[in-house]
């Protein structure tokens, strides 16, 4: 025992072993959150049950098992245990998410295995994807037209017609959703703008009779224009309105769904592997492409996306002259003495600082302070409402951007000292100052080592969301911090982020039960968006370190 | 007793302790050079003639290398570093306070013990010296590159890929290629730092050769812990020993007939 110890393969087999439970962890968590996240997309089978009532009536219910879990018979109540029979000690019950959240006063219920009578997955039932209430689970009886019965699903075509028109109303929505956004609210930007420049002018003392005529004039133009837009809006929200859906629910009512308020009918019961896997990939491209609806618990997650790309990128750009600068100081112009010593201390001590810490921080000086101070020296036709003196995504990436410097100062100084002075004596015997070296030949031999630290950087600005919560985070943004409206760029506005996004989902949600599968789901997705970002930078990396490989040798 | 190789240029035997003006590329005079509390350099005096090859031997630390870099003041970036007594460049001391330091070393340019291209293709090597100073012309850049390399014996080597990496050449190749960096820039003195203590047999011949070359247009100081390397290439030598400048004279007089009992016992293989 003793040689075999002295051979050193024990040790060997606990580095490997260390290794394994790591991999198994980061491979398990990924596994675990992928599959729950990516499952939520699958169409799942539409169930039709009878369910026995403790009144010794029954009742149908419709929709999709979203979770099964056993459960002691001993938290049952007696006549349920009666009613079903139940001897063995645990018994499994199902969570059905129902829909129809306007007939019901929850869309999900909890149904015993033992009290179902029927289970049927009839392929007429379907699943209507609403802008409002949620899903609808029922049979679509027929299609109305101004009241009127148009097709009945007892016809030959009855899915093509119908599958036309919710096409139609879609694109209609569309349209009208294009509109809103884009025309309507440029011509809402430009009167908001005409409204702070006839503040100015007032501010300046500049309010000429000339000046408000014109003013006016240019607002009345808008209007005209608006109006017009107005119209066409209201005549594509009426064409929409036109159709709509009969569909007989799980209580055997025939129900009108309006189809201006449908995005989608799926027939999942109907549908073989491929056109699950067709619709799987379609619910996942709705996913990161849309909008989110209904207090962030259906739709998609876009804004979230985009905000957390946009304010890494932005945080990027700030930290990384930055810490480049900061650690050239430290590491090439600074005397090698104790005071320098100190400064490196507390510089890596910074990056222990709770990240909280730098959210208060971020928001008593960079909002309040200089956000505040900027108000006034710019923007004062807007105030009292702040301008830059409000959380925002400058202040957020600002703020992260602080968080994040003592990485990129530490990983950039490693590389400044690992160059060889050969190389800068060779630039400084061709009479280079020391800063042209600086600059020609060792901030570009350093790259890689400032990538690293970007990579640290980004990983960990992109993950963070306490600081945000207090800089610029919000739960709903209405617009993005980049649109079609000069400037282009809005960092003062507020955006949405993935991690807040999870976290409100999870824990600010009126509907828990909904709102889980999208917390894996904006989870998972957060995880690719971070690891997308950083094989884009260590991809950049090593396309420097091949440039620059004698540093190794 | 090593030979003098036969076929180097005979040149005219100067009289080194007075060398006119005109002769004169440089004088090292009276010079201390302290690291901290060590002195490493004691009252080194000595006249460097142009458009020659001056070679410094001696054994490990006698402080050669440290009197070649002083020369351009690379010992500059040697924070301990202290130096007392003058170098003069045209009757002027370069470590007087209004030197330019960067100026200086255009004008002195140096060459090191181990190749050190910039990570920069080759074409990019050669005028790095000229883009400090400003030159666009790319025209004047061309020619600058084909004149250097062809100067540092590489051009037929190099000249269709120009713009390939400098650490895709040999050893031998970067080497002279640091020398064609070197002269690209034109300067007065050419500091060679033991320019083949990292090379092969071959390239050292390369180099040794180009270095007779250079003379015609640079004035050459080549250290060197090889003194057959000194023999065959230098037409006058200064023997270092412990910091102190023992004997200074022609190359031949030096390895045939030296005046000092050290220089003697170093030549001959006694220590060092």
């Amino acid at each position: 025992m003793k040689k075999w110890f002295n051979t050193g393969k024990p040790w060997i087999w606990l580095t490997a072993g260390s290794v394994s439970v790591s991999l198994i962890a980061v491979i398990g968590l990924v596994l675990m959150i992928g599959w729950r996240g990516l499952s939520f997309f699958w169409p799942s089978a539409i169930h039709q049950m009878t369910v026995q009532q403790v009144n010794g009536e029954t009742a149908e219910l419709i929709g999709e098992v979203y979770d099964s879990e056993s459960v002691p018979t001993t938290r049952l109540n007696a006549e349920t245990i009666k009613l079903g029979n139940i001897e063995s000690e645990m018994v499994t019950r199902y969570l059905m998410k129902i829909g129809n959240r306007e007939y019901v006063p929850l869309d999900f219920t909890w149904v015993l295995e033992s009290l179902i009578v029927e289970d049927k997955t009839p392929a007429d039932m379907a699943v209507i994807e609403r802008t409002k209430d949620g899903n609808f689970y029922g049979k679509i009886m027929a299609i109305t037209e101004k009241g009127e019965v148009i097709a009945r699903h007892t016809d030959d075509n009855f899915r093509q017609v119908m599958f036309d028109r919710v096409e139609r109303a879609v694109e209609l929505n569309d349209q009208a959703m294009d509109l809103q956004e884009g025309e309507i609210s440029a011509i809402n930007y430009q009167l908001s703008q005409l409204n702070l420049e006839r503040r100015r002018l007032e501010l300046e003392n500049a309010l000429t009779d000339e000046a408000v005529a014109d003013l006016q004039r240019q607002r009345e133009q808008l209007q005209a224009e608006y109006q017009v837009y107005e119209e066409q809006l209201f005549e594509l929200r009426e064409k929409a309105k036109k159709n709509s859906l009969l569909v007989r629910d799980f209580r055997g009512e025939e129900v009108t769904v309006p189809m201006y308020r449908v995005l989608d009918v799926n027939f999942p019961n109907d549908m073989g592997f491929f056109a699950k896997t067709g619709h799987f990939f379609q619910q996942i491209g709705k996913f990161v492409s849309e909008d989110p609806r209904e207090a962030n618990t259906e739709g998609g997650v876009f804004p979230a996306i985009f905000g957390t790309v946009f304010m890494v990128l932005l945080m990027s750009v700030i930290v990384t002259p930055f810490g480049v600068i900061a650690a050239v100081y430290l590491h090439e112009y600074a005397g090698k003495n104790s005071v320098t010593k100190l400064i490196r201390i507390a510089v890596i001590n910074l990056a222990g600082v709770p990240s909280i810490v730098y959210g208060v921080f971020g928001l008593g000086f960079f909002v309040y302070m200089v956000g505040g101070s900027l108000d006034q020296i710019f923007y004062p036709e807007a105030l009292p409402n702040p301008t830059f003196g409000t959380p925002g995504v400058l202040w957020s990436a600002v703020t992260l951007a602080i968080l994040t410097l003592p990485v990129v100062i530490v990983s950039t100084e490693e590389g400044l000292s690992r160059i060889p002075s050969s190389l800068r004596e060779g630039s400084l015997s061709l009479g280079a100052t020391k800063w042209e070296t600086i600059w020609r030949i060792i901030i570009p031999m350093a790259s890689p080592a400032i990538m690293t630290g970007l990579i640290l950087a980004v990983a960990r600005a992109a993950g963070e969301v306490a600081p945000l919560m207090l800089v610029g985070v919000v739960k709903a943004a209405p617009m993005l911090p980049v649109d079609g409206n000069f400037p282009y760029f809005h960092l003062d506005r507020k955006f949405m982020h993935l991690g807040f996004h999870i976290y409100d989902v999870g824990f600010q949600s009126p509907n828990v039960e909904a709102a889980r599968p999208l917390v894996y789901a904006t989870s998972f997705l957060l995880i690719t968006v971070i690891v997308g970002l950083n094989l884009t930078a260590i991809g950049v990396r090593n396309h420097l370190r091949e440039k620059y490989r004698s540093l190794e040798q | 007793m090593i030979s003098v190789n036969p076929t180097k240029s005979t040149t005219d035997k100067l009289d080194l302790e007075n060398l006119s003006p005109e002769q004169t590329a440089l004088s090292i005079k009276n010079l201390d050079l302290f690291y901290g509390e060590d002195q490493a350099l004691y009252d080194v005096s000595m006249h460097v003639p142009k458009n020659r090859v001056t070679a410094f031997i001696g054994p490990s630390g006698c402080g050669k290398s440290t009197l070649l870099r002083c020369i351009n003041r690379m010992n500059d970036l040697v924070e301990i570093c202290k130096v007392q007594g003058d170098i003069e460049l045209h009757g002027k001391n370069i470590y007087d306070k209004d030197v330019d330091v960067a100026a200086l070393r255009r004008r002195i340019g140096m060459v090191f013990q181990r190749p050190n291209p910039f990570p920069k293709s080759i074409y990019e090597n050669v005028v790095y010296g000229l883009r400090l100073q400003g030159v666009k012309d790319r025209r004047v850049l061309d020619e600058a590159v084909e004149t250097s390399l062809r100067g540092a014996a590489l051009w037929d080597e190099v000249k269709d890929r120009l713009n390939a990496s400098a650490f895709s050449l040999s050893g031998g190749q970067q080497q002279r290629l640091v020398i064609a960096r070197s002269i690209a820039i034109e300067p007065e003195i050419l500091l060679l730092d033991e320019p083949t203590s990292a090379l092969d047999p071959i390239s050292t011949l390369t180099i040794e050769e180009l270095i007779t070359d250079l003379k015609k247009k640079f004035t050459v100081v080549i250290v060197t812990h090889n003194m057959q390397q000194a023999a065959r290439v230098s037409d006058q030598t200064a023997f270092l020993y412990m910091g102190k400048l023992i004997e200074y004279a022609d190359t031949d007089t030096l390895f045939t007939t030296p005046s000092e009992k050290q220089t003697e016992d170093y030549i001959t293989g006694r220590y060092g």
